[in-house]
């Protein structure tokens, strides 16, 4: 049941994504819902919740993109799975500490698509990392954390169980 | 203290998933990329009703917002369009003199025998999923006859070629993406180079003679060496050569002719070139209806 409204979830913002979203364009960058949605879910869900909905919404992106049919798969997939690992490895996730995560995953996610994206020389690198990775990194990071600022004490509710519970 | 609901079975259940996962992309790129190929065609049917509601609700936004809030200003601008009525009224009669002529000049001209090509229209519905591709989606796929590497136009010039396609929709490389690349000929001066994007989202012409003068202005159209495109589809105008010292080539940066960012209709080229009587009918068809009065 849960990975069925995570597929109805992907359903939802890979769609938004590719066509409501060029309305909150910042330097000719969009945030990236999907590396966002995988990422909260394995923050409060666990890696395999995390996983599995990254390589949904990596499936349904590398659709609707030019770029190989991998590279968001790995990528949301990966993204998933570490903010599961962190997510697991943290007593209590705030606004600051998730932002943290945030940066860190998708700069990796970044990182990996500039790879991809096989540049010839470091000025390349450069222009990639300065008008796209700066700002894509930036504006995930904000837009998760105002997500979670937004639903923090459902998550959290969700997330924290005294050991007793269990 | 507080501890995460997860168990440790569902975390190794991950751990070994994302690893088969890495582990068949590296170790059989080939043969994943065919599986994800064709896991792809249902999942891009299932993904295309959302992504129609999706679009529907972007052009509703765009037409309101084209039809009230972009309209201050309006009565300067009717006034403007007043004064050029007057103008292109003039022009209209010399023009019409013109029209005598070229129907002569055509009578002249060979022109049954040039091609034309087939083409599909489509409609723009999204743009790429990712940031680091400049690519467009379309609402026409194989079931409309759209393949991979087929050319993508607008009357007024290229816009890109098809990368990926699904039964229900396709997505097109636009030509300002570094991974693009388009025969290309400079229109005054005959000489022939690749069209590549480049990083900053407009066009260059590499790989021009050194020899060769063109210049700032001169137009950039389609060579039709490769086979999306037919010869003399306007790419765009050089706006700036550069030589380097020691360099084997020149190479020029192209304004493109199609505006990137307002895409809405485009033309998919299925067959470049068709039969030769078909093009004919067409001036046939042109010729009737320039007789009727």
């Amino acid at each position: 049941m849960k990975f069925l409204l995570y597929a109805l979830l992907a359903l939802m913002v890979v769609p938004l994504q590719t066509t409501l979203l060029h309305y909150v364009i910042i330097l000719g960058v969009r945030p990236d819902l999907g590396l966002i949605a995988a990422c909260l879910v394995g923050f409060f869900g666990g890696e395999l919740d995390g996983l599995i909905l990254g390589l949904i919404l990596g499936c349904f992106q590398d659709i609707l993109s030019a770029g190989d049919l991998w590279i968001n798969v790995v990528t949301k997939g990966g993204a998933g799975f570490l903010a599961g690992l962190a997510g697991r490895h943290m007593a209590h996730i705030t606004p600051a500490v998730l932002t943290i995560g945030l940066v860190i995953i998708s700069s990796l996610s970044s990182g990996v698509f500039l790879y991809a994206m096989n540049p010839a020389t470091v000025d390349e690198i450069w222009v990639g990392v300065r008008s796209t990775v700066l700002v894509q990194v930036g504006f995930d990071a904000a837009i998760g954390a105002a997500l979670y600022a937004m639903f923090r004490r459902r998550w959290s509710d969700d997330r924290m169980v005294t050991e007793g519970a269990l | 203290m507080a501890i995460s609901r997860s168990t440790y079975g569902s975390r190794r259940l991950a751990i070994v998933l994302f690893a088969l996962l890495l582990a068949g992309l590296f170790l059989f790129p080939s043969q994943s990329q065919g599986l994800l190929q064709y896991i792809g065609g249902p999942l891009g049917q299932i993904l295309s009703l959302p992504l129609a509601a999706f679009s529907s609700l972007d052009h509703g936004i765009s037409e309101t917002w084209d039809g009230y809030v972009a309209l201050q200003g309006v009565r300067e601008e009717n006034r403007q369009l007043r004064r050029d009525i007057e103008l292109l009224k003039g022009q209209n009669n010399q023009l019409w003199d013109s029209v005598a002529a070229t129907q002569r000049y055509e009578n002249l001209l060979n022109f049954k025998q040039q091609s034309s090509s087939r083409t599909v229209s489509a409609q723009v519905i999204g743009r790429d999923a990712t940031n680091w591709y400049r690519g467009v989606i379309l609402n026409k796929g194989e079931s409309d006859g759209v393949r991979s590497e087929m050319g993508v136009v607008t009357p007024a010039g290229v816009v890109g070629r098809i990368v990926k396609a699904n039964s229900t929709s396709s997505v097109v490389l636009l030509v300002t993406d570094p991974n693009n690349a388009i025969a290309g000929l400079v229109q005054r001066t005959r000489d022939e180079g690749i069209v590549e994007g480049t990083s900053h989202g407009r066009a260059r012409l590499k790989y021009i003679p050194l020899l060769s003068r063109v210049q700032p202005g001169d137009r950039v159209v389609t060579s039709g060496l490769t086979g999306a495109f037919p010869r003399g589809l306007a790419i765009g105008g050089l706006t700036q050569v550069e030589k380097s010292e020691g360099d084997l080539f020149q190479s020029a940066e192209i304004e493109p002719e199609v505006d990137l960012s307002k895409l809405d209709e485009v033309l998919v080229i299925t067959a470049p070139y068709e039969e030769a009587d078909a093009a004919q009918k067409l001036l046939q068809e042109i010729h009737g209806d320039r007789k009727k009065p």
